[in-house]
Formats: C-alpha cells, sequence, structure tokens
C-alpha cells in the first residue's frame, strides 16, 4: 500500500467534498461493472467480476453433507475468501490472512443470516435432499486476483452472479427400508436445477471521508477513510445484514442516514448487475 | 483401466500419445503488477504477477552483486476436482515455490539489476496436471511482460508413461494413474534442459524416450510463447507510435 | 487493453476493431520487423566493432536479445529498447518520486526504478534560501521540508556506486508538489524531451510528466509558490484541521472550476497510457479538449464510447501526418 502526502490527502478530501472526486465520478457514482460467468468450468457455477482494477473470482461448489442437528431441514453454506498474492505484494505467505477473515465473515453475515439461519439471503431450505440425513453443502470459495478497493462489494457482486450461474444436480434418492437407514442418493450427472437467486442481496459499501459518504471506494479513498458501513440489500429493500468498519464513532443519526441511502444506491446496482448477469450469459451461449 | 486405447490409440480424452493439450497464452491481467500473465494448457488455468525489480525490503537478505528472486506458488481452494482448504506454507507449494524460484533464477540475468528484489507469485486456478509446468510458463510470460532481462524463454512440458506407451502432457487423470511423470524445464534457444523431476521408476532406455518427448512439449511451448510475445510486442509498438 | 475494462457493445466492437486495424497498417513495416522477443538473433552484418548495449547479450558468437522490444541502431551501437519496463534512467532526466524514508543527512524517495533513488540534504534548498553549509539543526529538521510520502519533483544528477540514483533539487521549479494528484503511466510512453513542465494556462493546471512514469496533474502554482515558506505557515493549520473540521479546510481546498480541469486531464492521461499511446503535451490537450467538445461527463471519459472516439482520432491524426511526410 502506497501512501499519500498531505497535498493527495487534502485534495482527495476536497474532490469529495466538492462531489468531483480524482476520477471524475460524482459519490454515488459505482465504476462500471464488468461480469463474466462460468470462468471456473469443474465448479458447479463460478463468476468473475472486475470493478475497475479490483478483479475478484468466485466459485460454488455443492458436495453432499448432512445437515447440523441444531437445523435439520436447511443445507448448509460456507463462505471462504483468499487474498492472493498476486494481488499485492503484503499479500504473501501470512500477510493476507487478517483481511480475508475479515472479508469471509462479512460476507456470512450478509448472506447467511443469524446462527439459527433465520433471515438468510440464500435460501437454505432449497438444499435439503434428505431431513436430517442428507443435504448439499455449498461452498462458496472467493479469490482476489487484484485490488482496488471495494472488494467487499465486488466479491458480493461476484457471489451473486456465481449464484445465478449455479447449477445443482438433480438426485434420486432412495429411502431404504427403515427410518433409520441412511438414504442412497444418486446424483445426476446430466440435470441439473437453476439455483433461486431472487432473495440473494447486494452489498453497498459506504465509506465516510470527512463529511460525506461515497460508494465504491478505490484504494487511496479507502485510505483516507474514517469509518466504513457496508450495507447487505436485497430486492426488496430489505436489509439482510450490516457491518461497520473503522475505528471512528458514528452518530446513529448518520448511520441510519447511511443506511438510506444505501438502500438508494442498491437498487440501482442490483438492475445494473441483472443486466450484467443477461449479458453474460447470452455472451457464454455464443 | 485403459489409458491408450489398444485399437485406436487415442487416449482418455481424444487425443494421441504425443499430442499435447491446447495452450493459451494471455499477457497483462493483473493491473497492478510490473508484468502478469495467464497460461492455460487445457483446462490447467494459472496466472502469474511478477513485481520488480524494485528495492529490497528486507535489507538483510539485499544481496550485493545481484537481484533477490522471490517465488510464491498458492493453489486456490477450488483449482481442484474435490475442493479442499489449502493452509498456506504447505510442503508441496513450498516445494514448487522453490523449484520455480530455482528455474527462473537460472535465466533471469540477475548481474544486471544488482541491489534489487524480484517477486513472483504464481496463483493455480485450475489444476488438471501439469500445474508445475504451467506455472514455469506463466512465470516466463509475466517476466517477460515486466521487461526484466532473461537469457532465454525457460519453458516447461510434462511426460509420462502408461499402457507401454510414452504420453506427452499429462492431465490430472493419467497423473494419477501411478504410472511416472517426468517434468523437464528447458531453456530453448540454448537447448539445454534446467529443471528434470520424476517419480516412480523407468527403465533407463524408456526414461530417454520419455525424457526426449518432454523436450519436444518444451519445444513446442516455446514457439507458441515466443509467438505471443512477439505479437504482444508488435501491438505494443504500433500503438505508441513515432 | 490492460487497465480499462470495457463492456463494448456491438457497434462499438466493430469500430473499435476496424480502428486498431488501421492503426496497424499505419505503423511502419521497420518498426514491426525489427521487433525482437527474448533469445532471438540479431541481424548484424559481421562488421567488426559492433558494440552491444543495452538488451543484448553474445551466444555462439551471435548477438542474441534478452529483452523483448525493438532493436535500435546508432552507428556503431546496436541495442534493444524494451517498452514496458522499469524506467531507465538518464543523467539530467526529470522524474517525479515519492519519499519513502528519512534517513541520515538525505531522503530515499520511490521513483519506478530497480532501487530507491537519494536525495541529499545538501542537493536541496533550505527553506531559508540561504546557501550554506548544512549543520545538525538542518539535519533534525529535514521533516520541515519534506516528510514520508511527500511527493516531490527533482532531476538526476548522477548514479551512485551501487548503481541507485542521485537527485538534486536546488532550483526554484523543483520541490514539493500539492494540491493535485499524481498518476502513474508505463514509463515507455513519457518521451524524453526539452520540456516536462507544463503550465497549461487555459485550465490553470501544471501539468509534470516526470520521465520515469509519474505523472503530476495539479493546480497550478506560480514557481516559488510551492516551497518550504509558504508551508511552514500552513503547518500550523494542518494541526487544527486534524480535528476534522470540514468548514475550516473548504477554504484551502482546490476551487471546483479548476479541479473539474484536473480530473479531466487526469482522465485523459488514464485513457491514453490504457490505450498505449505516448505521451505529448499535445496528445493530453487534445484528448482533454475531445472530452469538452462532446460534451460527455468527466468519469464518462474512461467509458466504451469515449475510447473508442478517442482510436478513431489517433488513427486520423497518424493519417495526416504521414500525408505532411509523403
Amino acid at each position: 500500500m502506497v501512501g499519500l502526502s498531505t497535498g493527495e490527502k487534502r485534495f482527495i478530501h476536497g474532490g469529495i467534498a466538492q462531489d468531483l472526486r480524482s476520477d471524475g465520478r460524482k459519490r454515488l457514482h459505482f465504476r462500471p461493472f464488468c461480469v463474466e460467468t462460468g470462468v471456473i468450468p469443474q465448479a458447479n457455477g463460478s463468476a468473475r467480476v472486475r470493478l475497475g482494477a479490483t478483479d475478484v473470482i468466485v466459485s460454488i461448489k455443492a458436495e453432499l453433507g448432512k445437515p447440523s442437528s441444531f437445523q435439520p431441514d436447511k443445507g448448509k453454506v460456507a463462505i471462504f475468501v483468499d487474498c492472493s498474492p498476486t494481488a499485492a505484494p503484503e499479500f504473501e505467505g501470512r500477510g493476507g490472512e487478517e483481511l480475508s477473515s475479515e472479508l469471509s465473515f462479512a460476507l456470512e453475515r450478509c448472506f447467511l443470516g443469524g446462527k439459527t439461519g433465520a433471515g438468510a439471503g440464500i435460501d437454505l431450505s432449497s438444499l435439503i435432499i434428505v431431513e436430517g440425513k442428507v443435504c448439499w453443502d455449498l461452498y462458496i470459495d472467493g479469490l482476489v486476483v487484484s485490488s482496488d478497493g471495494n472488494l467487499l462489494d465486488a466479491l458480493a457482486a461476484a457471489i451473486k452472479v456465481a449464484l445465478s450461474n449455479t447449477g445443482i444436480p438433480k438426485v434420486n434418492v432412495d429411502l431404504g427400508p427403515s427410518p433409520d437407514d441412511q438414504p442412497e442418493v444418486d446424483v445426476s450427472d446430466e440435470e441439473f436445477l437453476q439455483f433461486d437467486t431472487s432473495g440473494v442481496p447486494v452489498v453497498v459499501t459506504l465509506t465516510k471521508v470527512g463529511r460525506h459518504y461515497i460508494v465504491d471506494a478505490t484504494l487511496e479513498e479507502e485510505s483516507q477513510m474514517s469509518s466504513a458501513v457496508s450495507v447487505s440489500v436485497n430486492r426488496h429493500g430489505h436489509i439482510c445484514g450490516l457491518t461497520k468498519r473503522g475505528g471512528a464513532g458514528l452518530d446513529p443519526s448518520v448511520i441510519l442516514d447511511m443506511i438510506s441511502v444505501a438502500k438508494h444506491v442498491s437498487q440501482n446496482l442490483i438492475s445494473v448487475l441483472d443486466s450484467e448477469i443477461a449479458a453474460a450469459e447470452a455472451n457464454a451461449k455464443e | 483401466m485403459e489409458y491408450v486405447n489398444p485399437l485406436t490409440g487415442f487416449r482418455l480424452d481424444g487425443r494421441r500419445p504425443n499430442e499435447m493439450r491446447q495452450i493459451r497464452g494471455e499477457i497483462g491481467v493483473v493491473a497492478k503488477a510490473d508484468g502478469s500473465a495467464l497460461f492455460e494448457m487445457g483446462n490447467t488455468k494459472v496466472i502469474a504477477a511478477v513485481y520488480g525489480p524494485r528495492e529490497v525490503q528486507n535489507k538483510g537478505q539485499q544481496i550485493n552483486n545481484r537481484a533477490l528472486v522471490r517465488c510464491e506458488y498458492s493453489m486456490a481452494n477450488f483449482s481442484t476436482g474435490d475442493r479442499r482448504r489449502r493452509p498456506k506454507g504447505d510442503r508441496r507449494s513450498t516445494e514448487i515455490s522453490l523449484v520455480i524460484r530455482q528455474t527462473m533464477e537460472a535465466c533471469i540475468l540477475t548481474h544486471l539489476l544488482p541491489h534489487s528484489q524480484i517477486d513472483i507469485f504464481v496463483q493455480v486456478l485450475q489444476a488438471d496436471g501439469g500445474t508445475r509446468s504451467a506455472c514455469i510458463n506463466a512465470a516466463t510470460l509475466a517476466l517477460a511482460d515486466a521487461g526484466i532481462p532473461m537469457r532465454d524463454i525457460v519453458t516447461s512440458c510434462s511426460a509420462g508413461y502408461l499402457c507401454s506407451t510414452p504420453l506427452l502432457d499429462l492431465n490430472y487423470i493419467e497423473d494419477s494413474a501411478g504410472g511416472p511423470d517426468v517434468t523437464v524445464g528447458m531453456l530453448a534457444k540454448m537447448d539445454k534442459v534446467t529443471l528434470l523431476q520424476m517419480d516412480a521408476k523407468l527403465p533407463m532406455d524408456i526414461f530417454e524416450n520419455v525424457m526426449q518427448l518432454a523436450i519436444e512439449g518444451c519445444k513446442a511451448v516455446a514457439h507458441y510463447i515466443r509467438e505471443v510475445l512477439l505479437e504482444h510486442t508488435k501491438q505494443l509498438e504500433c500503438h505508441r507510435g513515432a | 487493453m490492460r487497465d480499462l475494462q470495457l463492456s463494448l457493445n456491438q457497434t462499438q466492437r466493430v469500430r473499435l476493431q476496424v480502428a486498431l486495424q488501421q492503426l496497424q497498417d499505419l505503423a511502419s513495416q521497420a518498426a514491426a520487423s525489427s521487433s525482437v522477443t527474448i533469445a532471438d538473433t540479431i541481424p548484424v552484418n559481421n562488421e567488426d566493432g559492433i558494440l552491444k548495449g543495452h538488451g543484448t547479450s553474445e551466444l555462439d558468437g551471435q548477438v542474441v536479445a534478452t529483452l523483448c522490444g525493438v532493436v535500435e541502431r546508432v552507428n556503431k551501437l546496436v541495442y534493444v529498447r524494451a517498452l514496458r519496463a522499469r524506467y531507465k534512467p538518464e543523467v539530467g532526466d526529470i522524474i517525479v518520486g515519492r519519499v519513502i524514508e528519512i534517513a541520515f543527512k538525505r531522503w530515499r524517495l520511490e521513483i519506478n526504478f530497480s532501487q530507491d533513488a537519494v536525495l541529499m540534504l545538501s542537493s536541496m534548498n533550505l527553506p531559508d534560501g540561504i546557501q550554506r553549509r548544512r549543520t545538525a539543526v538542518d539535519e533534525l529538521n529535514m521533516r520541515s521540508i519534506f516528510e514520508e510520502n511527500d511527493v516531490i519533483c527533482a532531476e538526476v544528477r548522477g548514479f551512485q556506486h551501487d548503481g541507485s540514483l542521485h537527485l538534486q533539487a536546488r532550483s526554484q521549479k523543483y520541490g514539493k508538489l500539492e494540491r493535485g494528484q499524481l498518476l502513474t503511466v508505463p514509463a515507455y510512453l513519457v518521451k524524453r524531451r526539452k520540456q516536462h513542465f507544463h503550465h497549461l494556462e487555459q485550465y490553470g493546471v501544471d501539468l509534470i510528466l516526470g520521465c520515469n512514469g509519474f505523472v503530476w496533474v495539479g493546480e497550478h502554482l506560480k514557481t516559488g509558490e510551492h516551497d518550504m515558506l509558504d508551508d511552514q505557515e500552513r503547518r500550523p493549520e494542518i494541526s487544527k484541521s486534524n480535528k476534522i473540521d470540514d468548514e475550516e479546510q473548504e477554504w484551502t481546498f482546490t476551487p471546483l472550476e479548476v479541479r473539474h480541469h484536473i480530473c479531466r486531464i487526469a482522465n485523459a492521461v488514464r485513457l491514453l497510457s490504457a490505450l498505449g499511446f505516448i505521451l505529448t503535451v499535445e496528445a493530453i490537450i487534445d484528448t482533454t479538449e475531445a472530452g469538452f467538445s462532446s460534451n460527455i461527463e468527466i468519469k464518462d471519459m474512461l467509458g466504451p464510447e469515449f475510447y473508442v472516439q478517442i482510436v478513431e482520432r489517433e488513427v486520423q491524426r497518424r493519417i495526416s501526418l504521414l500525408r505532411k511526410k509523403g
């Protein structure tokens, strides 16, 4: 991470205050999204999202597993993020671990809801095969290939696109004679069910610099933040998760304002992503 | 298991025994790196990024008459068929990092860049056999993209011996068949072998055939890499204008 | 292109293909044939006394390239001009760098070279402007001249014994750069010219094209204004404003009009460097003016439509250049 001089910091602060950032964007403008699907053919679903110089890949694999005893009627989802050293020499060895865990936990909070599974953005009950015995384990793996800020939003968008690209294989279940028997599950190689992504949220991170908040901060702008609030909003305008980062304290009214701004921005983001997904699928078919 | 069909001579994926998988190289995939490249050999996909030459970060490691070359190899969680969480710094990664570093160090003209450091980071996106070779090929492209002087183009390819036939460029299924796996890295123009690794056992005369097949594979990859680099150079020069 | 990710629609894609093809056709045949990659043999006519320059080495009596680039011949010297590579310094180059560390009587700067560069305290004007020997007090006050992460403009004075660079910043036009943004472009796109400092009067913007690929776009300050005396007046304000009171800070912000121009010019530089077109003041001004006349928003200068337009403009420019020559 390259430091910034006082003059450059002032310039960034001034730009954000005057609603004209260094690359000409207004405070609530995203950089253009570039979306590709199916980049990892051996996964059930995958996507690559580029947002400026930020480049992330998400792959989704479904494996058979046993549901937990607390929630026998729901499947399981685990999210892991890895920061590749190709993104920055600082991520070499274990250097990227802190950032990776922070991103993984933030994403789990946004998509998976509480400990009981309540309010999850991903419908976990659609992953159950035989209640209490067999379910799908979804492993969502994210990889940061290149970083220029706003990793959380890019990863969340990539997860949404990858889920829309995910096909869960159809299974034929043979329950066996007695209810205590382990059922035989035959996984089909050819038929796939598209995952239902209507409830999957997007994440909008608002970075507070000075008195104003910006959306989609670059690495330089992020270095100037006093605090950041990441809000996960779904299509219906419901909030699915919230994370606040940064040491500075925020007035509660400011947080409420940031949430409403995030909701407003997210609706546009969802429609942009939907059209990008449609375009990517059209491209894939060609 | 019939790795080579006795009637048709085709392998499991339809290739002939001395046929390589489709290769593809792309330069400039990581914007912030000094040099970067993506290399695919069949389904094996690898990204290499080079940072440097730059000031040595850890003064204790500085070498006074040549550049310090460092390398790290990482595999993504989703890179293999069965998804597995990979701890950083496990033995296989360390060994492959060392192998790649030694191979690239042998061909970089390090004495031209004293007191500096060159970092090579290799990230495997998909592993389907031949990851070592794909990493070396990607690293060569990335180093050339970064403008680091090298004595020659280093390429790598693997070969094996199954069903009494030498096979070029093994994929994962053929690699896990338990037969020998010979990986060769060579300096294409100077015609010198810089990396040679083999596991399992082979009679000497058959080993010579298999190694020769791998060397042919390396030469074919070098030919392709040279074309990619030449095309890229011409394009940059043409865009630059007078 | 490496730096800008664009989603082009069908028409834009076709137009871009056509324009890029035209650029290739216009490129001189000589340039294409003298491109080499690593380990390619460079044809020399077996003349005696051929000097093998940068980017070449000898193998079996033949001259081979060690870099990917274009072969250049100057009299008896044969060398390979690398394209994308770290900066290759020459004495007298004007560069822009960032302070990494303050060491004993010197500042270490990062300048996109294989090593950090050194700016000695003795190569720098003192705040009071008097020419005198540097004392121990001066050494302790180095931070009041330049501190860590400051962006500085300086000139290459020479090479040290270990290959790193010595810089000097004794003239009034060198020194700290504030009130603007620093951009990084590949060093090969900045040509060595007589002038690297450009005061764009029509915009009120200072544009400094560092030979090392660091480009500074900032508010215009009269020469001598960006020197140390001014900073020492501002210092007490900085510590006050650290209490984050933006009302007081606003009057020191760059005025919006100038900021518009700075961002436009910066985007023009980003676009040209992503396209790989050589960066000259004329090209940058031309691109900025094209942005004005197309009436597009500043952020859309990095969008697909303007991208294709600029490639088409460049094609036209090169065609007219060829016509003038031939």
